[in-house]
């Protein structure tokens, strides 16, 4: 099930909200968002809902095991065996067919490449279960031992398929105990509004720009190739962040404090700054459990950092432009690290914005294309190689047709809202102002966003032929 | 925004502390008429006055995340009645479909995603009052995103997946080798784009191995206006399988008559450079043609081009166009043609077409159009059969437009998936087998006093070996009569298959 779905937002959801109400008791609130989480996944997985079922049963008993042999040979072979499970499963539903495609190219053989539909949220679950029972193996936890407890941490649904990779220290304390107040609902609620809209109203639109230029970008000029880059960068960031919202107000109406998954990652100063801003989650899950694994010796910091990119590109799908695109990061923090943060510093603001902003959307262009060939065109393209000239009128109408939409993503993209939000807090009066407008603001934003949603089934084609 | 909770704790833990060494330095007020001690009262009145302000101050927050939860509550509230409970729609008539109804249960169904996901997009698909929304969202969102490219309202508006270029000189005369695999160059639509129009690959190595579609409609002028791609080798194709049946039928009379469509006449200078030139195509086809006649209507239509011969708001022709291209293949026939003032004129305003459809644009919805078409007035007798030319059944040449939406009027001239013979009171001998694609529906009331016998065939829903079926029915010509989209698009491999069927 999507988020950005009437069905999602006006059946599943009140359902699940009245019935949360209506139970008693945090036991009965945890069941109660417990079989909502499960239906909402069996929505999009009825099959693969069992895999996920028997990936929390494997974690929940390793957390066991190593809870009980803390310190001990058992402790370390529990936490073995369950994070070999999780990169199994991982590899067989995600990468077994980009390897067997890869070995056959690179050996001229022909294993059958096996033909396995990707699990919903299969990457961000076992991040998830990664993360606790590291977490419980470093004692950083103490393990889970009410299973249905372990379930509602791993399926609880704001989360469940697209992040952000909400770790077990974060919610902990709030499975078995949390208090619901007013204002978080009315948070929660706007922060829902708000990643629905940044989803229907910005990515949405932004995206058939992008495709119309990107989707046939051997027809594209240099500066539709980059403007075509850039809707499409800025798309992915309302797409994910938006979704990350909804995520996040969800999870506070329910009593849950979900961490900040994006934080205006375009307003960067370097490539360093603006991964501690995009995919906080992520981030922070390679730093904390990749980034100092000790197999590189003397040289674990390098080595450590480009086995971070490498699993971020990996990560991020099964195709070598993914891979690219993470190395491509790598190397730029590594630029960045050797130049030392004294010295960035000392460059000019504006020459490190465009710097960033250049890298940031040329490396859009690589995680855009899975294509090398039609990535290999881009390049070409972006940088005046291509043969349709630097700008041509399908370009000048595109951009005049959709000049406030374009306007208003750039604004969107700064953190005006954060700001609107300081100045207001500084007088109670104002802040009771910007309360009520935010309040209305939401709710126009919901009917807005759920008008458009009405358009989102048009099937233009179907009928359109000759 | 995350912020807020955590000022609200600091604030908690603030007024705590504040509490506590409140208790711990002052002794417990004591209200006291003595004016000795006064004093001490008078230290807490303020600390009280400052907890009620910070009291009234919660409780003003609090009333409006209340107010807040209510609105939204009421949002998510009316949202589940009219989503969930309000009649719901079942057919789309500016999308010309039904809509999607609630899937039945199977376990098959169940185990593959196909039942949950047909009940999420039930309830999507078929909003109470949908075209009314959608029009609300055409006439007063939409147009929030840009302005149109160009002079107020008869300004620019462009859609699509992807652009065409104005080829280089050399490129129009040097038609790329041709081979029957060319074909293959369009990539497969996605499952939503199945019916796209064949439009055509742009050129060269490059571009052809990425087999983009281009899908572009240029808004102008209160027109829509589907952006030619150029066909790029495809037109010799085409060329040869019109040979074929030429060559397979001996003595017959074969005419080759590709539409045109709005794409050669209504684009304005300054965005000629959208659309490649269909008339170039044409006579590419034309000079490769063998035995076959070719009927030249792109001349009769551009000396027509100011009437209403081709819809504003739709991807097709209007009856006038097909009128005037009847004409000319009558000429060329040698058949007798009747004139317009011998046909009874219906018109049908308010007509929105396809390209509101795929667009969205509220240019082209709040600018409807008058659907102009002609009804013979000899009679005729119409029988109708299925693809294999089997269960006949009895029709009207022009289909009632009274029970038809707006946006249907172009249907009056049936679906394209059967055949359809046409029995005239012209005794002339000849019969005509017509293979077309939409664009010919439009041909076939205009010829029903000239041909004795006329069988319309679709060439995408045809499963009969074609010179067969033209043997069969004693068929003294043959006219294919397609738009250029279909003629040099993925469609024209049906011309081929047909023959082998």
């Amino acid at each position: 099930m999507v988020f950005s779905r009437l069905f999602f937002i006006y059946i599943f959801l009140p359902l699940c909200l009245l019935v949360y109400a209506a139970a008693r008791g945090i036991k009965q609130k945890n069941t109660v968002l417990i079989i909502f989480s499960l239906l909402f996944y069996a929505w999009g997985e009825p099959v693969y809902i069992f895999l996920m079922l028997l990936t929390a049963a494997v974690n929940y008993t390793a957390g066991l095991i190593i809870g009980k042999y803390q310190g001990k040979g058992g402790d370390t072979a529990a936490t073995a065996a369950a994070v070999a499970y999780d990169l199994l499963m991982l590899g067989i539903f995600k990468y077994s067919g980009f390897i067997a495609e890869n070995i056959n190219a690179l050996f001229s053989c022909s294993i059958p490449v096996p033909d396995i539909r990707l699990p919903i949220g299969i990457s961000f679950y076992t991040f998830q279960t990664i993360s606790y029972i590291i977490d419980c193996h470093w004692e950083k936890v103490k393990p889970q031992k009410n299973f249905k407890n372990f379930l509602l941490f791993l399926t609880l649904f704001p989360q469940l398929v697209a992040g952000p990779i909400v770790r077990y220290s974060t919610i902990e304390k709030e499975i078995v105990n949390r208090t619901v107040e007013l204002r978080d609902i009315s948070y929660g609620f706007n922060r829902i509004a708000l990643g629905l809209a940044k989803k229907v109203l910005l990515a949405d639109q932004l995206n058939i720009i992008s495709e119309s230029f990107l989707g046939n970008i051997g027809g594209s000029t240099a500066f539709g190739a980059w403007y075509g880059v850039i809707a499409y960068g800025m798309r992915i960031y309302f797409d994910f962040s938006g979704y990350s919202d909804i995520a996040i107000g969800l999870g506070r109406v329910f009593g849950f404090h979900f961490d900040e998954n994006f934080n205006h990652p375009f307003i960067c100063k370097d490539i360093t700054e603006f991964w501690q801003r995009w995919h906080i989650s992520l981030s922070t899950f390679f730093r904390d459990y990749v980034l100092y694994i000790p197999i590189f010796g003397k040289r674990r910091k390098y080595g450590g950092l480009f086995l971070v990119w490498l699993c971020t590109g990996i990560w991020h799908g099964a195709s070598w432009n993914f891979i690219f695109w993470g190395l491509y990061y790598g190397v730029f923090v590594f630029i960045e690290m050797k130049i030392g943060k004294k010295k960035m510093k000392k460059i000019p603001v504006v020459i490190r914005h465009i710097y960033s902003k250049f890298v940031i959307f040329i490396g859009f262009g690589i995680f855009y294309f899975e294509d090398i060939g039609k990535l290999g065109t881009f390049f070409k393209t972006a940088f005046g190689f291509g043969k349709n000239g630097f700008i041509a009128v399908q370009d000048r109408i595109s951009l005049i047709n959709n000049m406030y939409l374009l306007i208003i993503a750039v604004i969107c993209c700064f953190p005006v809202l954060n700001g609107i939000k300081t100045l207001s807090d500084k007088r109670f009066a104002s802040k009771a102002v910007i309360s009520s407008s935010a309040a209305v603001a939401a709710a126009l934003l919901l009917v807005i966003t759920s008008i458009m949603l009405v358009d989102s089934t048009t099937h233009p084609f179907l009928y359109y032929r000759f | 925004m995350n912020e807020d909770n955590k000022n609200a704790s600091k604030d908690k833990e603030k007024n705590k502390s504040a509490d506590v060494s409140d208790k711990a330095v002052r002794p417990e007020p004591v209200i006291s008429i003595e004016a000795s001690d006064r004093e001490k009262t008078a230290i807490d009145i303020p600390i009280k006055a400052k907890k009620l302000k910070k009291q009234r101050r919660k409780t003003v927050l609090n009333s409006i995340a209340l107010a807040n939860i209510i609105l939204m509550g009421a949002i998510f509230a009316g949202g589940f009645v009219y989503v969930a409970l309000l009649p719901h729609e079942t057919k789309a008539d500016d999308e010309n479909r039904m809509l999607t109804t609630l899937p039945k249960f199977s376990p098959k169904s169940y185990i593959s995603g196909e039942f949950t996901a047909g009940i999420a997009d039930y309830f999507d698909d078929t909003v109470h009052d949908r075209a009314h929304i959608k029009q609300f969202i055409a006439d007063n969102i939409t147009p929030l995103k840009g302005r149109k490219y160009g002079d107020g309202e008869d300004g620019a508006e462009l859609y699509g997946s992807g652009f065409v270029r104005k080829p280089p000189a050399a490129a129009i005369t040097t038609a790329p080798q041709v081979t029957t695999t060319a074909a293959a160059q369009s990539p497969a639509p996605t499952s939503e784009t199945t019916a796209v129009p064949e439009t055509t690959a742009p050129p060269q190595e490059e571009e052809q191995a990425q087999g983009e579609l281009t899908n572009n409609i240029l808004i102008v002028n209160k027109r829509g206006v589907t952006l030619y791609g150029g066909a790029w080798g495809t037109e010799q194709e085409y060329a040869s399988f019109v040979n074929e049946y030429k060559e397979a039928l001996g003595g017959k009379n074969v005419y080759s008559m590709v539409l045109p469509t709005s794409s050669s006449f209504y684009i304005p200078e300054q965005y000629s450079n959208l659309a490649y030139s269909e008339k170039d195509d044409f006579d590419k086809i034309e000079a490769s043609l063998k035995g076959v006649i070719p009927v030249d209507a792109y001349n009769i239509l551009n000396a027509h081009k100011n009437e209403a011969i081709y819809s504003r708001t739709d991807h097709h022709w209007q009856p006038l166009g097909a009128y005037y291209a009847a004409q000319e293949f009558a000429l060329m026939a040698g058949v007798p043609f009747a004139e317009l003032s011998e046909y009874e004129t219906v018109t049908l305003p308010g007509y929105v077409g396809t390209l509101y459809m795929y667009t969205q644009s509220a240019t082209l919805l709040n600018n409807p159009e008058d659907f102009v078409y002609y009804k013979p007035k000899t009679p005729v007798t119409v029988t109708q059969y299925d693809t294999h030319f089997q269960n006949p059944v009895a029709a009207n040449l022009l289909l009632d437009p009274t029970p038809m939406p707006n946006s249907g009027y172009y249907m009056v001239f049936g679906s394209d998936e059967r055949i359809v013979h046409v029995n005239t009171e012209c005794k002339n001998g000849r019969n005509l087998v017509i293979f077309k694609d939409s664009y010919g529906n439009a041909l076939l009331p205009m010829l029903t006093s000239s041909f004795e016998n006329i069988y319309l065939c679709d060439i995408r829903y045809f499963d009969l070996n074609a010179i067969d079926f033209i043997d069969s029915v004693g068929a003294t010509d043959v006219l294919f009569a397609m738009c250029s989209f279909s003629a040099v698009g993925a469609n024209r491999s049906c011309i081929h298959n047909n023959l082998n069927k």
